[in-house]
């Protein structure tokens, strides 16, 4: 007699006269959301419905699994199988590893079912037990090639292991051989990664290993982890093409969505070309590489059946690529689990995670979805790193790529170096962040403690860019040959090109945001990097907007201010500021809601129903927890220029405030706006505004906390509140100065009388003039202080000098 | 097509300055209806110098 399994109603043939043996695999809490709901629903009578639908779809078989934490697996089971035997035609197969379990059901089902699964991973006690069960009560076996090493990869190892499990199950226990179905395992080759190329391969082998050196067994295979990771329409043909394949290789069985297996004659010769191609990675020294001829071929089928409902006929590993690429947390602790009983927690990490992150990119370089978003796929990938962490070998981790990040000396700036360390270390490489103000001799020591591949520099200020600059040459006398790739506001390519590149051994890279660092690190693992290069010819030497008129109007007259000297200003309401912020700089640049490609319908629904609302929140929730203390250190110093200098006359002492000037035309620096000594002199304001610290350590603590999302929201309101603070003060100033309306509309366009001209920034780069700037304005008793670098803590503080001259404008030196 | 482009203001992200196409930017000899994909490759935002890669269209 041919090897069977049966229900109570009929008996159905493991080799199908036209193989395979169609095993529906709908009915599963880990497989199917639907399923998952009705059952955690407590409505078995759908749950059966499901299992019966399947039947119609053509599946010979129905495999039944209730495994879900928080369920309790063998009532579920049991309650469901007996439920089944009386409804469902087809044989059912019993889908659990736990012994317990799986032994009530073969004593409840009235027919020969099949068992899934057993394999090596605990060194055969659970294999021994099960099979003790499947002799008993004469079932049917699917027995994965899995090991206490792992799944078995390779075709010879897959069939080694499908040996041991014969012995045991044969030999030593007296099962059939036909009752014995091994699954040979499948693994994608559609993530890209170069270790599973040859995946299909190998488990095509593997069947037909196991068929000549193990006669009289079965073959079973679950089918569609072949194409995980690419898309819907694209998946469907693979997955017919893969199985078809396996079939000619000898597959007896396979677990499917029978739906969803396409004939081969509905499929093109071309669309077949393209699978075989990828599946036996075919032509492949050639580019562009099969995989990405597979992409591009079906690029233009319409993905009509992925959104139909959400999670629904996902299988866990979809499940977890969805979760991460929509940015949702919820229910990673049940879905990790289920994957832990069949991969390694690296494995998921690589083969899963990685690859779901590295789309995530992708979309946002396509610009299909924006920063924000991205950073919620990396707080999925971070928590599920987090919760598969504990199940690894501190080994695991070793083989990774290593990265040095720091913010340069005397650069408080943090947020573009934790953007880069959540990309990286969110897509499986190991980030050594030492943190801000770092100097080059801890760069280096460091650099050489933890071995790193690569070193990333970062810094927001122009003075930063020159720090990098000067420190080249001592990485070089240091013997690092170590790529660096550099980031920072004030940088450029033709800055990395021609001040930074020069001075180094190894590659220099300038990278403009955290994905060009992305990029540079994978180029660096295919041994493509190289340093940055400026080419003159094709590149444009930027313009240097602003002011053009050199001629000085040297007769404006002095206003009087309401004082001389220096106060402090401590009572402002928060309220005052929220109608200053620079919303569009917010929620574009900072935040990254960019509207790109979408159409204004589209981009205003994200505003209204997305952005603005984070925004009302932040307002609300900075009111509630005090996180915003506005206060202000300013006064009016008598004051007079003398070529490039300031000298303010402050507590009977003068300071000497030195700015740079263009060195081309129109020559402008600061000190121009100034009558000299002979011209009568000046007065000149001066501010420092924070909004005080707790709002530094409020950012700071979500970051701590992997809440990369809320990190990013809350530290560009934190800037633009600043920057409102220093907009409203600098109206009040011009307000107590008589000069034009208080008016303080026009903060983009400058529309009123004057300047400020914060330090640090293009018209006066260097911060050194916060040293006299503190000797008078006394800042620390507004909680301000400054680090050797000259620059002011907390980071949420601006400073300025007050111009009142009507033709002082922004102008770059 | 060409209307189109002429009303079509585009504003840097870094700073929130806005390129109006009819007024061009006089600053840096910019004349009146230039829309923005004609002006030159150099030209950066007047207020902040981000490049234009940093503006998005407004309305």
């Amino acid at each position: 007699m041919k090897p069977s399994v049966s229900s109570l109603y009929q008996a159905v043939e493991l080799q199908q006269e036209i193989p395979p043996l169609l095993i529906g695999e709908r009915a599963n809490s880990n497989g199917s959301k639907k399923f998952r709901e009705l059952l955690l629903a407590d409505d078995f009578e759908s749950c059966l419905k499901i299992a019966q639908e399947q039947e119609a779809k053509g599946a010979h078989i129905i495999d039944l699994c209730t495994a879900y934490a928080g369920r309790d697996e063998l009532a579920d089971m049991t309650t469901l199988v007996q439920m089944c035997a009386g409804s469902v035609k087809a044989p059912l197969m019993i889908d659990s590893t736990t012994p317990e379990c799986i032994e009530a059901c073969l004593k409840l089902y009235p027919g020969r079912c099949i068992i899934n699964s057993i394999n090596l991973e605990d060194g055969g006690a659970n294999l021994r037990r099960i099979c003790g069960a499947a002799k008993k009560y004469g079932a049917a076996v699917v027995a994965l090639t899995i090991n206490e090493q792992g799944m078995a990869m390779t075709a010879a190892d897959k069939l080694a292991i499908a040996k041991e499990i014969y012995a045991i199950a044969v030999e030593e226990l007296g099962l059939r051989p036909s009752d014995l179905l091994f699954d040979c395992l499948t693994f994608t080759v559609g993530s890209g990664d170069e270790n599973l190329r040859d995946a299909a391969i190998h488990t095509i082998e593997g069947i037909k290993l196991v068929k000549k050196e193990l006669p009289g067994t079965l073959t079973v295979l679950g089918l569609s982890n072949i194409s995980f990771g690419l898309a819907p329409k694209a998946r469907r043909i693979l997955n017919s093409v893969f199985l078809h394949e396996a079939v000619e290789a000898g597959l007896d069985a396979a677990i499917v969505d029978a739906a969803k297996i396409l004939p081969l004659a509905r499929i093109s010769q071309e669309d077949r070309e393209v699978c075989l191609d990828l599946l036996f990675d075919r032509t492949a020294g050639q580019e562009p590489k099969p995989l990405m001829r597979f992409i591009e071929h079906f690029s233009d089928r319409a993905d009509d059946d992925f959104d139909e409902e959400k999670g629904s006929g996902r299988t866990p590993e979809e499940q977890l690529f969805h979760h991460v690429v929509t940015g949702d947390k919820d229910g990673l602790e049940d879905i990790l689990p289920v994957l832990m009983e069949r991969y390694k927690p690296l494995a998921i990490i690589n083969q899963m995670l990685v690859p779901a992150m590295r789309h995530v990119g992708e979309l946002f370089g396509k610009g299909e979805i924006l920063l924000p978003f991205v950073l919620q796929s990396a707080e999925v990938m971070k928590r599920s790193v987090t919760l598969l962490e504990p199940f690894m070998d501190k080994i695991d981790g070793e083989s990774a790529t290593k990265i040095l990040l720091a913010t340069v000396q005397g650069d408080v700036h943090d947020i573009g170096k934790n953007l880069v360390d959540i990309i990286l270390s969110n897509n499986g490489y190991k980030v050594y962040n030492l943190g801000i103000k770092i100097p080059a001799e801890a760069i280096i020591e460091k650099a050489k403690e933890y071995d790193v591949d690569l070193i990333g520099l970062s810094g927001l200020l122009v003075k930063s860019a020159i720090v990098m600059q000067e420190s080249m040459a001592q990485y070089k006398a240091a013997g690092l040959k170590t790529p660096i790739m550099l980031g920072g506001a004030a940088l450029t390519p033709k800055f990395v090109a021609e001040s930074c590149v020069p001075g180094y051994d190894g590659p220099v890279v300038y990278c403009r945001d955290a994905f060009a660092g992305l990029k540079a690190v994978r180029e660096f693992e295919d041994g493509t990097l190289t340093s940055t290069v400026f080419d003159r010819i094709t590149s444009v030497e930027a313009m240097k907007p602003g002011v053009k008129d050199a001629a000085i109007d040297r007769d404006v007259p002095v206003p009087t201010p309401p004082f001389i000297g220096q106060r402090y200003v401590e009572a402002i309401d928060p309220q005052e500021l929220f109608p200053l912020v620079n919303i569009q700089a917010l929620f574009r640049g900072r935040w990254g809601y960019r509207r790109g490609k979408m159409g204004a319908e589209e981009y205003s629904e994200l505003l209204t129903t997305t952005v603005q609302p984070i925004y009302d929140g932040l307002i609300e929730q900075s009111l509630e927890q005090h996180l915003i203390a506005p206060k202000v250190s300013y006064g009016y110093f008598s004051c007079y220029s003398k070529d490039n200098t300031v000298f303010i006359e402050a507590d009977g002492t003068t300071y000497p405030f030195a700015f740079p000037r263009q060195t081309e035309a129109p020559h402008l620096c600061i000190a121009d706006y100034f009558k000299t000594k002979e011209e009568g002199g000046d007065i000149a304001g001066f501010f420092v505004v924070t909004i005080g610290e707790k709002m530094a350590e409020t950012t700071a603590r979500l970051y701590d906390t992997d809440a990369y999302h809320d990190y990013l929201m809350l530290h560009g309101f934190s800037v633009e509140v600043t920057d409102a603070l220093a907009e409203y003060w600098h109206a009040k100033m011009r307000e107590e100065l008589g000069i034009g309306d208080t008016n303080v509309q026009g903060v983009v366009t400058q529309g009123y009388q004057g300047s400020r001209y914060g330090f640090g920034y293009p018209a006066c780069p260097d911060m050194d003039v916060h040293k006299p700037l503190f000797a008078f304005l006394k800042p620390e008793k507004i909680g301000v202080s400054l680090t050797e670098n000259m620059q002011m803590v907390p980071e949420q503080t601006t400073s300025a000098i007050v111009v009142h001259h009507p033709q002082a404008k922004y102008f770059a030196v | 097509m060409e209307s189109d482009e002429l009303n079509e203001r585009y504003i840097c992200i870094n700073c929130g300055y806005v390129y109006d196409p009819a007024k061009g930017d006089p600053m840096n000899n910019i004349a009146d209806d230039t829309p923005f994909a004609e002006l030159p490759e150099a030209w950066v935002c007047p207020m902040c110098y981000a490049t234009q890669d940093q503006f998005d269209l407004l309305d």
